[in-house]
């Protein structure tokens, strides 16, 4: 279990983050959502250790994070790759990094559920759309079946089709493998659709951490139920949710 | 000025990424461009853009990454006067006050490079240097898809404004149908590399004609329809 006790960041002068807690047991999934800008990629990178904390604590079954190798959805998806080398190549390289060989039938299964074609793999990031990349970036998070996985705005480049079959691919393989997943997204449909628990963060804090049904029917926040009236409103949710 | 492109296409590896696609675009027009992802929007844009630069009119660009039009190495000041002075402006002529007050980034820092600055905050960084000047067309490819649904509103709110008494036509490359239904009249659907649908965008949303609009439409709200 991911747990995140009594955390600020500070970036510079300003507090980019102020006394969050929170936590994502085995095969849950917390969505957050909020601002722009409001601190949730801030948020990955201390859970990844890569900001220091400046009060609280972040861990992962009592220990440090990086002890469990979590994996990353990048937000930027064709920069997240190294330029030269295959696609296939990058995917590979957390698994060739462990030593372990390569399962033919994952790669397939996981092809298939993100919808795209094993040639892909091929071409380098360039040549691909920024959806694509977008996918290939979730395949080479989730080949090694990590127990932690971060997705950082995972469909934000893709339709509303590709994006349940996306969805659903992360949920299915959630729940078979038990990873505990945090999702920052601005698509509150897609958090109520698909999480467990969904955090509003607004200017560095937390607004609410509700269940997603219950979010979904009354948001406690008012920045919570300006959220949801937007996505109501764009018809990416029902008023009776 | 009507603007008028025909045979644009584009091969990649040997694969036609783009079929032969003629489009009229007459001024103040306001057309969204849809599609599944890999259908081809961003390269009918990359080279309807190409085609009407090289009949001399001018477009501004919203490309999808902001990295595309954001160096790593230059600070967001130097970025902006390369926008002025390639509109031919004086350094500071351009209202930049304005703009970012309305996109919500007037609080960024100018002296940053790109990465410096939150990607949400990028992409409206971008969307302002497109709106310095009165140019034929502005493209605008997945304009809001790092901003949350809130700033998303205000900044196409603040593209309307900004059009409305202008000439310029504006082309809307989007997945979200939610946002094409509130912002543009005239849908294109597209699918491996072709435009298979145009029609009002009312029209399409209620009737979609083809297999690539009929499930975009049906999967727009997240409830309805398991995949
Ligand atoms: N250099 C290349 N070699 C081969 N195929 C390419 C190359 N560049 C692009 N493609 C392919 O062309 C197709 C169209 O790409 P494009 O970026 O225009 O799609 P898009 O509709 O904008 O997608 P998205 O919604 O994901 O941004 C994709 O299938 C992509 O893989
Ligand atoms: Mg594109």
């Amino acid at each position: 279990m991911l747990k995140i006790d009594q955390v600020s960041v500070r970036r510079g002068s300003s507090v980019a983050l102020e006394d969050i807690s929170l936590s994502i047991p085995h095969a849950k999934t917390l969505a957050v959502v909020g601002e722009s800008g409001a601190g949730k990629s801030t948020l990955i990178a201390a859970i990844l250790g890569l900001i220091k904390p400046w009060k609280g604590k972040i861990t992962w079954a009592g220990a440090a994070v990086s002890s469990c190798r979590p994996a990353l959805v990048m937000q930027e998806p064709r920069s997240a790759f190294n330029p030269v080398l295959s696609l296939r190549r990058s995917v590979l390289e957390p698994i060739s990094a462990q030593g372990t060989s390569v399962p033919g039938e994952r790669i397939k299964r996981l092809c298939d559920g993100l919808e795209l074609s094993a040639e892909i793999l091929d071409r380098r990031p360039s040549e691909v759309s920024i959806g694509q990349a977008q996918r290939v970036g979730i395949l080479r998070a989730l080949i090694a079946a990590p127990p932690l996985v971060l997705f950082d705005e995972p469909l934000s480049a893709l339709d509303a089709v590709t994006q349940k079959h996306t969805a659903k691919l992360i949920t299915d393989l959630r729940s078979e493998e038990g990873f505990a997943a945090l999702i920052v997204t601005h698509d509150i449909g897609y958090a109520v659709a698909h999480a467990d628990e969904i955090a509003v963060l607004k200017s560095g804090r937390i607004e609410e951490v509700a269940t997603a049904r219950s979010f979904a029917a009354s948001p406690q926040s008012s920045y919570g139920q300006t959220l949801r009236d937007a996505a109501i409103s764009l018809g990416a949710l029902d008023t009776a949710a | 000025m009507t603007l008028r492109v025909s045979g644009l296409s584009a091969m990649r590896s040997g694969r036609t990424i783009l079929h032969p696609t003629s489009l009229t675009i007459e001024p103040r027009a306001r057309i969204g461009l849809v599609g599944t992802s890999g259908s081809g929007k961003s390269t009918l844009g990359h080279a309807l853009i190409d085609d009407l630069r090289a009949q001399g009119h001018s477009v501004a660009h919203v490309p999808q990454s902001p990295d595309e039009a954001l160096d790593p190495l230059r600070s967001m000041a130097f970025h902006w006067r390369e926008a002025e002075w390639a509109l031919g402006l004086q350094p500071g002529s351009a209202d930049q006050k304005t703009l970012f007050t309305a996109l919500k980034i007037a609080g960024g820092d100018l002296r940053k490079r790109p990465w410096g600055w939150s990607r949400g905050m990028q992409q409206r960084f971008v969307i302002a240097m497109a709106l310095i000047g009165s140019p034929d067309l502005i493209v605008l490819d997945e304009p809001t898809s790092a901003l949350d649904p809130v700033v998303a509103a205000a900044t196409m709110d603040l593209l309307d404004r900004h059009l409305e008494g202008r000439a310029t036509a504006m082309m809307l490359i989007t997945h979200d149908l939610g946002l094409a239904a509130r912002r543009v009249s005239t849908l294109m659907v597209m699918q491996e590399g072709r435009i298979v649908e145009q029609a009002p965008t009312a029209e399409i949303l209620e009737r979609p004609k083809t297999r690539a609009s009929k499930s975009l439409t049906a999967h727009r709200n997240w409830m309805a329809l398991p995949c």
